[in-house]
């Protein structure tokens, strides 16, 4: 391919297509009623099979070429100009297919595992608007713009994870998500900030330019992370993602499989150059230790989506292993495979439900078909459906030939490499992610022989049928991207076609690593083959209760937020609105006093002036009385006082 | 102090204390009876000073008329029949404060004053004539018009007198 | 012989006296009274007067016609007095307020 092929308009088409499309579904899904919902579903799965081929069409265009920038003007504050702005180069590209193809088989799944649902409308409205959102992740050249779409995604996962907000604990889970998520993002925010006054840049273009390293970029880096930890599950923040399975399973499959919970490792990609190495390191580290718990976590869980949940957390875990060993495209290549092959678990979690629904439905009965104690021995009524599950653990698990060893297998080189010769502490973060690769091969298998083999155990007297063809179509092809072929040609060098334009420089390749890493899963499947043969369950409440980080967080966070907010509940009511009152009543008070003051004082005066006139009146009237006597005497004192004046003085 | 100095003394000691008492009393009817003593004390006192006829005429006309007539109002215009009609006193501080104020002014005013001081011719003469005499060459006008006046009242007080019965408002 | 002043005191006394009564009682016949004992007092006078120039009889005359004036005014007030009595049904001059403001 050429290096220099100029953007041709069509390209700028399909780019606006790819965006607008989505948001269009959205709108339009949100303003059709109800009856029309119809209409409204056919339309979202036209509108996004259109994104997704004008996706695919970007791809090939954009791909190992230079990266297209386009830019708008915004706003500017003072002398600051902010952008709107586009930047594909070639992860942008790969993450844009991924989430438009992901996306278009979510939806045409969703018509058949939604069709019994009535608020479809919305469902398929957030659907389209949470692939906008993403979109905007992954096309935005600038940070503010990425935190902005952030946002946004962080709203249509709690809208999406509540859509069955009648059920409480649909609820709880939604605001939970919404939480964490928020939590987060005020450590991305900080981290902004950081950045922000030390560069007056968000252009990720212009940041990567910056040449030496700073000592600010250790602390704006790690909060930057914290957004990550929120969004991707990492330890602390981990624990909203198994709640978020009280969504619909397409929901979890698109969501918090493939897409929205790898925006943090997206994000990690993006801004790799800013992360110093004391960061990494503590990156790593958290990562190894989410890695480690969630895979704990999933070992002891029955509930068939919980599983997949804790796995995803510990897949991401080990994404940010590989990123924390100075190898973000091996995270990269990990997200991209892990999208493929999860959410293929996921929809053939989907499959089985709905499956077990419908058996329920016919022969009204009510248990919980999630729960994997109940199920068994269903690969004879569900063919398809186990061979789907078998392919796609094989992926997850790493079983060789698939894409899913293939990644494992350069997150094993990469930590290899970064620990060095040296005995440190590196060796202990390589021999967790053995530890956890060795885990995960056994909760995989646990699923599958739990569901699918052994004796039937509730579902033996009812008639199980193999879900919708077009529920199974877009798994069938998610399972064809569990193959290796996704990544390279070769099916033991993970450096294939993907990998390579993603890295730039030396790979550095370890010869023994696919056998050691595949006989280490083989190991793993025996293990687990003679565990579980028998139906053991092994119970452990630490595991199954997640550790009881839950009860951690409540009691060490919640409680005394609870104790702060009765506290200022009560001073808001008795010292503030005591203030106003007593404000209030100073103010009545005054106005009394005002009045009396008005009254006595002020109309006293003029009364008085008035009653002394009246007096003085009176006084002077009483001479003309038309009493004779007292005329007599008037006179005779004037005439007397006459005399007196004139005569002595 | 002869005689005379005596009687006048008594006299005037008489109609003073009468006068003074005339302020005091509450019954009207001592009121005009002390006003009888008090005319005829100063008729006395006429005597004294050789005004005879005025003395006589004093006694006859003020002392046997009018006192009369005012003795007819009284029982006139007393309220009851048979009981003595009592008055009440109204501004009596302001009254006597004047009175007194202006007696002390005109006594004070006459003590400033010297009298010629001439001596009585040693006797008298015929006052009774001369007055008669005056009444028709001097003081004819006087007489005239007194005569005219008299008439006038007369009629004036039978007029008033008279149409008593006849409107009764 | 009594000097003159003497005789001007009391008439003086008599003058005043005559003016308490008119002021003080609440009684038109009263006041006629006092009107009468002020006239008697001026009569004093004129008399006292008259004795300091024993050969004119001015004093002695005056006195006369002053004693007709009053014969008169005694008539005519009585008259009256008799005449508001019957009107108002009182002879407390007081009373009689017609002439009020």
């Amino acid at each position: 391919m050429n290096d220099q092929r100029l953007y041709s308009s069509f390209f700028e088409i399909c780019l606006a297509l790819v965006v607008i499309l989505p948001w269009l579904s959205g709108l339009v899904c949100l303003i059709l009623p109800e009856n029309r919902s119809r209409i409204a579903r056919v339309l979202a799965v036209v509108l996004m099979g259109l994104s997704a081929t004008a996706a695919f069409f970007i791809f090939i265009s954009c791909w190992n070429n230079t990266p297209y920038t386009h830019q708008w003007n915004w706003f500017s504050i003072a002398s600051h100009q902010f952008s709107v702005g586009l930047y594909l180069d070639n992860l942008a590209a790969i993450m844009l297919l991924m989430v438009n193809l992901i996306s278009f088989l979510v939806h045409v799944y969703s018509i058949g595992y939604m069709a019994r649902d009535d608020q479809q409308g919305r469902y398929f409205a957030m659907l389209g608007f949470f692939t906008f959102s993403m979109l905007g992740i992954v096309l935005a050249d600038n940070l503010l713009l990425i935190f902005i779409f952030w946002e946004l995604v962080g709203f249509s996962s709690y809208a999406l994870i509540g859509h069955w907000f009648e059920k409480e604990a649909a609820a709880a889970a939604a605001k939970k998500a919404f939480l964490f998520n928020r939590i987060g993002d005020l450590g991305f925010l900080i981290g902004l900030m950081l950045l922000w006054t030390n560069t007056e840049t968000f252009n990720i273009d212009q940041l990567r330019n910056l040449g030496e390293v700073f000592s600010w970029q250790t602390a704006a880096s790690l909060c930057i992370f914290c957004g990550v930890a929120g969004k991707s599950a990492q330890f602390p923040l981990l624990t909203w993602l198994p709640d978020a399975m009280e969504g619909p399973t397409p929901v979890s499959a698109l969501i918090h499989a493939a897409t929205m919970v790898a925006a943090g490792v997206f994000l990690l990609a993006r801004v790799d150059f800013l992360f110093t190495d004391s960061s990494l390191n503590v990156v790593i580290v958290a990562g190894a230790i989410t890695a480690l718990l969630a895979a704990l976590a999933a070992l002891v869980q029955y509930d068939l989506k919980k599983i997949l949940a804790y796995s995803t957390i510990s897949q991401l875990g080990l994404m940010v292993t590989a990123f924390g060993s100075h190898a973000a495209d091996v995270a990269v290549l990990h997200l991209f495979t892990h999208a493929f092959f999860k959410a293929c678990l996921f929809l053939s979690a989907g499959l089985i439900i709905h499956a077990m629904h419908e058996a329920h439905h016919e022969a009204s009965v009510h248990s919980d078909v999630q729960d994997i104690r109940n199920l068994g021995g269903l690969r004879k009524r569900l063919p398809f459906t186990f061979v789907a599950c078998v392919v796609s653990g094989a992926a997850l698990a790493g079983l060789p030939f698939t894409a899913g060893f293939l990644s494992k297998d350069a997150i094993l080189t990469s930590i290899t490499v970064w620990k060095g010769d040296d005995f440190s502490w590196r060796w202990l973060v390589l021999l967790s992610t053995f530890i956890v690769s060795f885990i995960t091969v056994l909760y995989t298998f646990r699923l599958i022989w739990f569901v699918f083999m052994g004796k039937e155990r509730s579902t033996a007297a009812m008639t199980v049928q193999e879900p919708p063809i077009i529920m199974r179509l877009p798994v069938a092809f998610l399972v064809a991207c569990s193959a290796w072929l996704i990544i390279a040609w070769n099916p033991v060098d993970y450096a294939g076609w993907l990998y390579s334009s993603l890295h730039e420089g030396e790979n550095s390749h370890i010869n023994w690593m696919p056998f050691l890493s595949g006989g280490w899963v083989l190991l793993a499947c025996t293990t687990a083959y003679f565990l579980f043969r028998n139906g053991n369950q092994y119970q452990s409440e630490l595991l199954l209760n997640n550790f009881y980080l839950d009860r951690v967080y409540h009691a060490s966070i919640g409680k005394p937020l609870m104790h702060l907010i009765r506290i200022t509940n009560y001073l808001d009511r008795t010292v503030i609105d005591g203030t106003i009152h007593l404000a209030a009543y100073g103010h009545v008070a005054f106005a009394h006093g005002l009045q009396w003051i008005d009254r006595f004082i002020v109309d006293g005066v003029v009364n008085g002036a008035a009653s002394a006139a009246r007096g003085v009146g009176l006084l002077t009237r009483s001479l003309q009385g038309g009493k004779i006597q007292v005329y007599i005497l008037s006179a005779v004192m004037a005439i007397l006082i006459f005399l007196l004046w004139t005569l002595l003085w | 102090m002869s005689l005379t100095s005596i009687m006048f003394y008594f006299f005037a000691l008489v109609a003073a204390l009468s006068a003074i008492s005339m302020v005091f009393v509450k019954n009207v009817f001592y009121g005009a009876l002390l006003l009888i003593v008090c005319l005829l004390s100063v008729a006395g006192i006429y005597v004294l000073a050789f005004a005879e006829f005025v003395a006589v005429v004093q006694i006859l006309i003020y002392a046997g008329g009018i006192l009369v007539v005012i003795i007819f109002g009284i029982m006139l215009t007393s309220r009851i029949a048979g009981k003595p009609l009592l008055v009440q006193h109204a501004n009596k501080f302001l009254g006597l404060l004047v009175s007194g104020v202006m007696f002390v002014l005109l006594v004070y005013l006459f003590s400033q004053q010297s009298f010629t001081h001439t001596s009585l011719p040693p006797q008298p003469e015929k006052q009774i004539g001369k007055i008669g005499v005056g009444l028709i060459t001097d003081f004819v006008l006087p007489f005239e018009i007194a005569g005219v006046l008299l008439l006038a009242a007369l009629i004036g007080a039978s007029v008033l007198a008279s149409t008593m019965k006849s409107n009764r408002e | 012989m009594v000097p003159v002043e003497h005789i001007l005191y009391l008439a003086a006394l008599l003058l005043t006296a005559g003016l308490a009564i008119v002021i003080v009682k609440r009684n038109a016949i009263m006041v006629l009274l006092g009107i009468e004992l002020m006239l008697n007092a001026s009569n004093l006078n004129l008399i006292a007067f008259n004795r300091l120039q024993p050969d004119k009889i001015d004093g002695q005359m005056f006195s006369l016609f002053v004693i007709v004036v009053a014969v008169c005014e005694a008539a005519v007030g009585l008259a009256i007095v008799l005449r508001v009595y019957k009107m108002y049904q009182t002879s407390v001059p007081d009373e009689v307020t017609e002439l009020k403001d």
